[in-house]
């Protein structure tokens, strides 16, 4: 919505156009399947959120009581800023580390395809099965990882350690996704002309300048996308700490969708947490458009 | 600024069979604005690339002023190219564009931004300094390419590669025009790559024909239009090419092939060379008379006449039986220059 009003081409160009409001009917439909699917059963958890509802037919209005509650719960609070911490770190992590995986495979050579289906695999492999993998690979008495780590002289164990826990979380997230971000840097590094870089070397660029100045320009569409698409999953990631720590050691690693289920689906407190639910999702768009808008500023000037 | 020197310099990619580039010879004087014409697949680009330092010839030599180059890259070479599209930073504005080369070399700011003064003054990119090309038409964005090809003082060569093609061309003339402009003041020796003979033929000092078989013409426009060497330059350059016939029918002897071009020729009631009239196509009009280009078709082909047309119409004239009257023309055998006959 944002960009459509600030675009000024774009209101410059409408306001030749004869106005026809029939145009409107045409886009009925997409209004109706948005309301089903999204509309709807976001209103009802918004209905839920302002009611205090006992059985089926005693409930109350309550207003914001709920979201008050939720705002002013430690353990929301917490959660919050773990995730926030989860975010931030494996995009710190994954974004570089995807850029230089992407760099360092061939343009032209034979096995190009057979490395970009090796890097996919980890993609194409179930949330829990990857938690599970991981599991049993980090367990310090017989996975491989974790009797390593152990044998290298570190005292690791992540089902003890909250750090330990935490470490290993931000490495299952870079083995599962990592591979993303380097698709797509990729894709957008092949699709650079060849001329970009003959220039630059006939400009006497060094290559970092070829980087700063060539390839990184043109990757920000793709990045823009690997930020938002990393940030948005990461923010609401639940299976696979699930299913590696279930939150623990204590609550070290508890996120907000484990502690959103453990009060929706655990405790049955349908009204705090459809005011939690709404919370949660304005804060991942809130995020998503502070991103956005920050880039297309930049982009301005 | 360099004088070019290119001695037996061939060019065989690893996976081909023949060479792409066969001993090729050719001499560019410093300052000089040098075309390099060719048909696609004659292996312009590739000559281009050899240039550049982006391939190493598989032997030959080449050399920037008397000094051998062959082995070196083109940032040794201190080429500077500008790209069939405009090539530029898109991050950057304008002006740091054109300071990018300099400001590699570590020159002095005072030294940069005199520099980029001078170009921006030169080129007429005063008023754009500051945007980035994204913001630019495409016209300013090739002229800053231009201009970035230029920047560097000590830049020994630049290369053209068909610059004009993503222009539109109704102002392909003026970014010409600037090139030319530019290029007079500025004394470079610039290589001009295009498969467009007007653009060659109105850019250049000099212009070099290519085709597989190697280079067969350089010379100065006027001559490559008026006495092509070979039967490929006559054919390739004018528009329409030259007219070709069996060298008996205008009884020129030891020669196989006879070539005259269009404003050669005029039409008369009875000759050796006798056709149909097949087509009139009105040119414009010159002292009152409409002229134009005759399509006449002959036992040899169509043959293309410019000249007066008949009174009555395009259409009148149809059908007419008329005589070609070749007034000069160029003799070939084997498709080279054996013979030209001055004007009569």
């Amino acid at each position: 919505m944002l960009p459509l009003l600030t675009n000024k081409r774009w209101l410059k160009v409408t306001a030749f156009k004869p106005h026809n409001n029939r145009a409107w009917l045409g886009v009925l439909p997409v209004f109706l399947i948005v309301g089903f699917s999204a509309v709807i059963p976001l209103m009802t958890v918004v209905n839920y959120s302002v009611q205090d509802i006992l059985d089926f037919n005693s409930r109350f209005f309550v207003g914001f009581q709920w979201y008050r509650d939720t705002l002013n719960d430690a353990r929301f609070v917490d959660a919050f800023i773990r995730q926030i911490g989860f975010s931030a770190t494996v995009l710190a992590v994954e974004i570089p580390l995807g850029i230089a995986v992407a760099k360092g495979i061939s343009k032209t050579s034979r096995m190009t395809p057979i490395v970009l289906v090796l890097l996919a695999l980890p993609l194409l492999i179930p949330w829990n099965v990857v938690g599970t993998i991981w599991l049993m690979f980090a367990r310090p008495d017989i996975g491989l990882l974790g009797v390593l780590i152990n044998a290298a002289g570190f005292s690791y164990n992540y089902t003890a350690d909250p750090l330990h826990a935490w470490l290993t979380l931000v490495a299952m997230d870079v083995w599962h996704w990592t591979s993303l971000v380097a698709l797509l840097s990729f894709a957008g590094l092949t699709s650079i002309p060849a001329p970009y870089y003959q220039a630059a070397e006939l400009d006497g660029a060094r290559a970092w300048q070829v980087f700063r100045y060539v390839e990184l320009p043109r990757l920000r569409g793709v990045l823009v996308i690997a930020v938002l698409l990393r940030l948005m999953d990461s923010f609401m990631i639940y299976t696979e700490p699930f299913v590696l720590t279930g939150g623990g050691p204590g609550n070290s690693t508890t996120f907000l969708t484990q502690y959103l289920a453990t009060m929706a689906v655990g405790q049955f407190d349908l009204g705090p947490a459809a005011a939690f639910s709404v919370l949660y999702f304005l804060f991942i768009l809130l995020f998503c458009w502070l991103f956005y808008t920050m880039v297309m500023r930049n982009d301005e000037r | 600024m360099a004088k070019i020197a290119l001695d037996k310099v061939s060019f065989t990619y690893p996976s081909a069979d023949k060479a792409t580039l066969a001993n090729l010879s050719l001499q560019i004087a410093q300052g000089e604005s040098h075309a390099l014409l060719g048909a696609s697949g004659a292996g312009k680009t590739t000559l281009l690339n050899v240039l550049s330092g982006l391939l190493q010839p598989s032997s030959g030599q080449i050399f920037f002023d008397d000094i051998e180059v062959s082995q070196l890259s083109g940032r040794q070479r201190q080429v500077a190219q500008v790209f069939q599209f405009p090539v530029l930073y898109e991050s950057l504005n304008v002006a740091d564009n054109l300071a990018f080369p300099l400001r590699v070399q570590k020159l002095t700011k005072s030294k940069v931004n005199a520099r980029v003064d001078y170009i921006c003054g030169e080129l007429g990119l005063d008023a754009v300094r500051q945007a980035k090309p994204k913001s630019l038409s495409l016209f300013e964005k090739q002229l800053v390419a231009v201009g970035k090809a230029l920047v560097r003082p000590d830049v020994s060569l630049v290369l053209l590669d068909e610059p004009l093609t993503a222009v539109e061309p109704k102002i392909k003339w003026r970014l010409r025009q600037t090139l030319r402009k530019v290029q007079a003041e500025f004394g470079v020796t610039m290589i001009y790559v295009t498969h467009d003979q007007t653009e060659a033929l109105t850019f250049a000092d000099r212009v070099s024909v290519l085709t597989a078989d190697g280079i067969v013409q350089t010379d100065t426009p006027q001559a490559v239009y008026q006495s092509p060497a070979h039967e490929f330059v006559g054919h390739f350059v004018g528009s329409p090419g030259m007219n070709f016939v069996p060298a008996d029918v205008l009884s020129i002897p030891g020669a196989q092939r006879v070539g005259f071009r269009s404003e050669w020729a005029s039409l008369v009631t009875r000759a050796p060379l006798m056709g149909v009239i097949k087509r009139q196509r009105v040119q414009g009009t010159r002292k009152g008379k409409v002229y134009g280009l005759v399509t006449v078709q002959t036992a040899f082909g169509p043959i293309y006449v410019r000249g007066d047309l008949a009174d009555g119409g395009a259409d009148a004239a149809l059908g007419t039986a008329v005589g070609v009257q070749v007034d000069r023309y160029v003799a070939f055998a084997n498709q080279q220059k054996v013979a030209e006959s001055d004007r009569l």
